[in-house]
């Protein structure tokens, strides 16, 4: 088996003293079409421990619907301030709320920016009905986490190239690392310092981890997972297991989540 | 017939992406057998594993009216002779029903001789797809040993535990069974014993399933008879 430390440590503990790991990419609650054993924080703090993930920054199922729900986000980060940051869904549906989430968005602790998932709300991450969010977040140096999807009409890594020829000061986060272009989402990432590629289900494409890290970098790459959708175990077992460095596994298991939510902790 | 990122072009490719993951043995088919003609594709395999002990086949099937591969009696005769334990069916690719008036016959041959069928979730035939296909398949034939593979990652609970509660001999493999907490559940449920590892190489990283399976919250030997044994004891059933 291919020698590395960091695998042994994994494999013989489920966790690393070491190398902890961050996860940018969570919701939490029961959603539509699939079946959660894991679903409450509490839940999914069990997992985290279990594999020494030490951080997770979600957006609940339930504000991904409402926008309504994204002040239940701020209950959970203040039970459980040393496991959770979140994101604040903006939900382009509701164009008349736009400005007062941005209030109250404002007024909050524990977010660290918003999540667009324009491929589910329909609606594209270049439409002006986001212009103010992405306004603010350019102002305050916000994260983005946004559902990416190749050749989507509505969050392709040709769009959020579109969104990184203007804003420089926003980090985005590719979520799914567009998944399926890979090509077009490893070269934006590449082109441009702002913008991330997030691993969520992508890492289980063999090979690609491989890619990104040649192509863009390990420090333009995050760790996620979905939870409570997918096994940490999985996605950190897909990172470990590519070829490369125990130093790019560092960088994207936690390192460069670390510098990116070093403002928000 | 898209060309994967990563893959293993030989036998002794395949052996090599194994040790890097540390994986002893493997139930194997070659992509021709998908892409090409059973004919065709069910040769390479052959002649690409023979001698090679870590790797076992699987045969793609036809409806055995076509005559293609032909008897059924010559296809057992070529198992006999290659030791092959296992069929796997593309129906998407290859065209052709998998109903009781195709396959029939066959599903007699696999239920008489215990010889196990695989199948992806993904695969679809005549309108019917998914999890449709497989109740499908399991309504005509139910004491047919049935493997379905590439289940997920968009949980699939709602789907699969229905039917593994009516079919006794429907397993499930673990490649993309990614939902947290689904393995210890699915075992706290039914048992380790419905479960077979896998890693859908080379299309998917072996990686995920090989730690979430060594750390899931389930007894060792519950690990082991996932890991291997499971496996084992269902191609050591095969009457050939």
């Amino acid at each position: 088996m291919i020698s590395s430390d960091l695998i042994k440590e994994f494999l013989e503990k489920g966790r690393s003293d070491s190398c902890p790991v961050i996860d940018m990419h969570q919701h939490m609650g029961p959603f539509q079409g699939i079946y959660f054993p894991n679903p409450s924080p509490e839940d999914m703090i069990r997992t985290m421990d279990r594999c020494g993930v030490k951080m997770g920054v979600f957006c609940s199922h339930a504000a991904l619907i409402d926008p309504e729900e994204n002040v239940e986000m701020a209950k959970i980060i203040k039970r459980y301030p040393d496991k959770f940051r979140a994101y604040w869904c903006i939900n382009p549906n509701y164009p008349e709320r736009i400005e007062r989430e941005i209030s109250r968005f404002s007024k909050m602790e524990g977010f660290v920016g918003f999540k667009f998932l324009s491929d589910y709300h329909k609606y594209p991450i270049t439409g002006s009905r986001y212009r103010p969010v992405l306004e603010y977040a350019e102002d305050h140096e916000l994260l983005i986490l946004m559902h990416t999807w190749g050749k989507s009409p509505y969050d392709s890594p040709a769009l959020v190239e579109k969104l990184a020829e203007k804003y420089h000061r926003i980090k985005f986060l590719m979520g799914h690392s567009g998944y399926g272009e890979w090509e077009k989402s490893i070269q934006v990432a590449r082109k441009y310092q702002n913008v991330y590629l997030e691993l969520t289900a992508a890492y289980a494409v063999n090979g690609i981890i491989e890619w990104m890290v040649k192509e863009a970098g390990s420090e333009k790459i995050l760790f996620g997972t979905d939870l409570p959708w997918f096994d940490p175990h999985y996605g950190i077992g897909c990172v470990l297991f590519s070829r490369i460095t125990d130093e790019d596994r560092r960088n994207i298991l936690y390192r460069n989540a670390e510098r990116l939510l070093q403002p928000f902790l | 017939m898209i060309k994967p990122i990563r893959f293993a072009e030989t036998a002794d490719d395949l052996l090599k992406e194994m040790d890097f993951y540390g994986i002893e043995e493997a139930l194997v088919y070659h992509f021709r057998q998908r892409d090409d003609s059973p004919i065709v594709g069910n040769k390479i395999l052959l002649r690409e594993i023979e001698g090679v002990h870590r790797l076992h086949g699987t045969l793609a099937i036809l409806p055995p009216q076509t005559g293609e591969l032909g008897s059924l009696e010559d296809l057992l005769e070529l198992m006999r002779v290659k030791n092959i334990r296992a069929f796997r069916a593309f129906p998407s690719e290859h065209k052709y029903l998998m109903t009781k008036t195709a396959l029939g016959p066959l599903y007699e041959l696999m239920i008489e001789r215990n010889i196990p069928l695989f199948i992806s979730v993904n695969e679809s035939c005549g309108g019917i797809s998914g999890w449709y296909l497989i109740e499908k398949i399991l309504s005509d034939a139910p004491e047919l040993t049935l493997v379905v593979t590439e289940h997920g990652s968009w949980g699939h609970d709602r789907f699969f535990r229905p039917l593994i509660e009516k079919y006794e001999n429907l397993y499930l493999d673990i490649s993309r069974y990614e939902l947290d907490g689904g393995i210890s559940r699915f075992c706290a449920d039914y048992g380790a014993d419905r479960l077979l590892f896998g890693t859908g190489f080379p299309q998917w990283n072996p990686g995920g399933p090989i730690l979430m399976l060594a750390q899931a919250d389930i007894t060792s030997k519950e690990r082991e008879m996932i890991a291997a044994g499971n496996l084992l004891k269902m191609l050591g059933r095969v009457r050939l």
